[in-house]
């Protein structure tokens, strides 16, 4: 039996879709009386698991899951070794450096050395500064990043941005882009390997 | 809170350790019907040693805080080759070795902090061997063994079987750091990083196609024939799946060759394998192995014998997909136990004991002194015994 891990939230809709086009029907978890995490596809061949974003890659990376969708963003924070297969196009975004309005910084490299940057995703904050050889002390936080940059925790925040509102409700604006991401297919590379033309069925159709 | 073991350390009960001894004895029986002779390595290398052929990154070794830079054996094959290769040089080659022993990986476990896993491993090396002879032996003993482990069809093995060679091949137009991401990408099955790659569109496909090429080995090898030609590791390949094929089938194992399977590191030149077990919710890799002739050369030995091949079994991840071995072996029903009450000593309970280990029999003390015998019989299931003697004159 086939297992895919999917996103709750702003991915699911559109992962349910294009799962539907591969003939797995895991439209159940869209029905807002769901409280199963584990939820049977309508033709009884496979099955979804309901999980964080976060969570995604390490079901995947485990095993646990063969297929799972999930943002480039958390593909590249997280870093764990799920084979990249089909990028579905939707849930486009921009990860981020925003800084506040009125302030003197035109784009990441004008930033001075050694200052706080407030990030959920502090890997590609790290990795995006070391590529401008610019030290910078990155301040975890885990929600509402928007308000280093107010409260003065940080003079900037690495974020992701869809369309904007939220930094310009709260004052700040985007100086530079590190990059644009989309949901992702990945898969479980030694399942892959040893799939014997299944998942790779699953894979073309969402690929079309 | 009580005291816990390192992260990552195994700390097994008796029915494990019993588990394991079994599937480790039955392996080497199997060796040694095949004429493979046992050694030792040392659990500590010297870093040299343990890095020699690439087949591990520095960072995987728990190393040792000592004037000279040690580690853990995270593997027992660069240990066994440099063995081969200096107290061993002068023996006849081929060279059969066989050994069995834990090993030490660190990991970064997800909170952050270092993970030390330790496994207990068994497996064979074949030195001194250069051409597909050594690889239609070992794949043969892998095979033989497996059977002997009671692995069967329903645990849905399969053998999955790559060649760095055939990746050379796939990868002999290309130079440089676009050869580098191309493997990279290949070795990861990461086709978004393929597709992304500044090459023909009609190159990108047909890497695509080499990685998703899955199906019979014949008809792959027929593939492979007519994208690369008569190639010598692909004639040794249809060679190979001709002699493992009945074999595999017999023992109910699915054979699945993949173009574009090998790890990242460099250890391997040649065939690289894993057999897999379907288990509860994921495939576990149950032995893995492959050619390291570089490994061989790297440890000093002369050209013409700068050759090794081997593979080991993971016991731990075993222990756990066998369920089928005899229950006998693991549960000791013939357990008794030597009670003594008021008119009798705890060195008559001894004297006896003794008489009862002279025949054989598992005899355990009842330390202390029982009132009645039926006192005694009470404690028979806490002290997992079945029999009972009594004594009280």
């Amino acid at each position: 039996m086939i297992t895919v891990a999917l996103a709750k939230g702003a991915l699911l809709k559109d992962s349910v879709a294009r799962f539907a086009t591969a003939g797995l029907d895991f439209s159940d978890v869209l029905d807002p009386d769901n409280r199963q995490l584990m939820v049977p596809s309508k033709c009884g061949s496979a099955r979804a698991l309901l999980v964080r974003n976060g969570d995604v890659p390490v079901y995947v990376a485990y095993g646990q899951a063969q297929l799972g969708v999930v943002g480039y963003d958390v593909l590249k924070e997280h870093q764990m070794p799920v084979a990249h297969l089909v990028d579905l196009g939707f849930g486009g975004c921009r990860m981020s450096v925003a800084v506040k309005e009125e302030s003197i910084y035109k784009c990441a490299a004008d930033l001075p050395p050694h200052c706080r940057i407030a990030s959920k995703f502090t890997n590609c904050a790290r990795d995006f500064f070391d590529s401008l050889d610019l030290p910078v002390e990155l301040v975890h936080l885990t929600g509402s990043v928007e308000l280093g940059p107010i409260t003065g925790i940080a003079e900037a925040i690495v974020d992701l941005v869809a369309t904007g509102r939220t930094l310009r409700d709260n004052g700040l604006v985007s100086i530079e882009d590190l990059f644009h991401s989309t949901a992702r297919l990945v898969g479980h590379p030694l399942s892959l390997r040893l799939d014997r033309g299944l998942l790779q069925e699953v894979v073309d159709s969402m690929r079309t | 809170m009580a005291l816990q073991p390192a992260a990552g350390a195994r700390d097994l009960i008796p029915q494990q350790v019993k588990k394991n001894q079994e599937i480790t004895k039955r392996l080497a029986e199997v060796y040694k019907l095949w004429g493979y002779e046992e050694v030792s390595p040392p659990r500590i290398e010297r870093l040299d040693t343990l890095t020699a052929g690439g087949g591990i990154a520095n960072e995987d070794i728990v190393r040792l805080v000592a004037d000279e830079p040690l580690g853990l054996r995270p593997e027992l094959t660069a240990s066994i080759a440099r063995s081969a290769c200096t107290r061993l040089k002068t023996r006849e080659r081929p060279l059969r070795l066989w050994a069995s022993g834990t090993t030490f990986e660190s990991r970064v476990a997800a909170g952050g902090g270092i993970y030390i896993e330790e496994n207990l491993q068994s497996g064979v090396e074949l030195f001194g061997v250069k051409n597909i002879s050594a690889e239609l032996e070992l794949l043969s003993l892998l095979l033989e063994s497996l059977f002997k482990l009671e692995i069967d069809s329903s645990h849905k093995t399969k053998l999955l079987l790559g060649n760095t060679c055939l990746m050379d091949l796939v990868l002999e137009n290309y130079e440089g750091k676009i050869r580098n991401k191309i493997k990279h990408n290949l070795i990861d099955y990461n086709k978004i990083g393929l597709e992304d790659l500044e090459i023909d569109i009609e190159k990108v496909n047909g890497l695509i196609s080499i990685l998703e090429m899955r199906g019979p080995a014949s008809e792959i090898i027929n593939k492979l024939k007519e994208k690369y030609g008569e190639e010598e590791p692909i004639r040794d390949l249809a060679r190979l799946f001709k002699q493992l094929e009945p074999i595999a089938e017999e023992k109910g194992v699915i054979l699945q060759l993949d173009p574009t399977f090998q790890p990242h590191f460099e250890l391997y030149n040649g065939l690289v394998f894993q057999l897999v077990c379907e288990g509860k919710s994921s495939p576990v890799v149950i032995a893995r192995g492959g050619r390291y002739d570089k490994l061989v050369a790297s440890c000093g030995a002369k050209s013409s014998e700068a050759a090794g091949a081997g593979f080991s079994f993971s016991i731990d991840a075993i222990r756990e997909q066998i369920t089928t071995i005899n229950k006998d072996i693991l549960v000791d029903n013939n357990r008794t136990l030597i009670t003594y009450g008021p008119q009798s000593s705890l060195e008559d309970a001894m004297v006896n004991q003794r008489e009862l280990h002279k025949n054989g029999i598992t005899a355990v003390l009842e330390l202390d002194c029982c009132n009645t015998l039926e006192e005694a019989r009470s404690l028979l299931p806490a002290r997992n015994c079945q029999h009972i003697k009594w004594l009280n004159n």
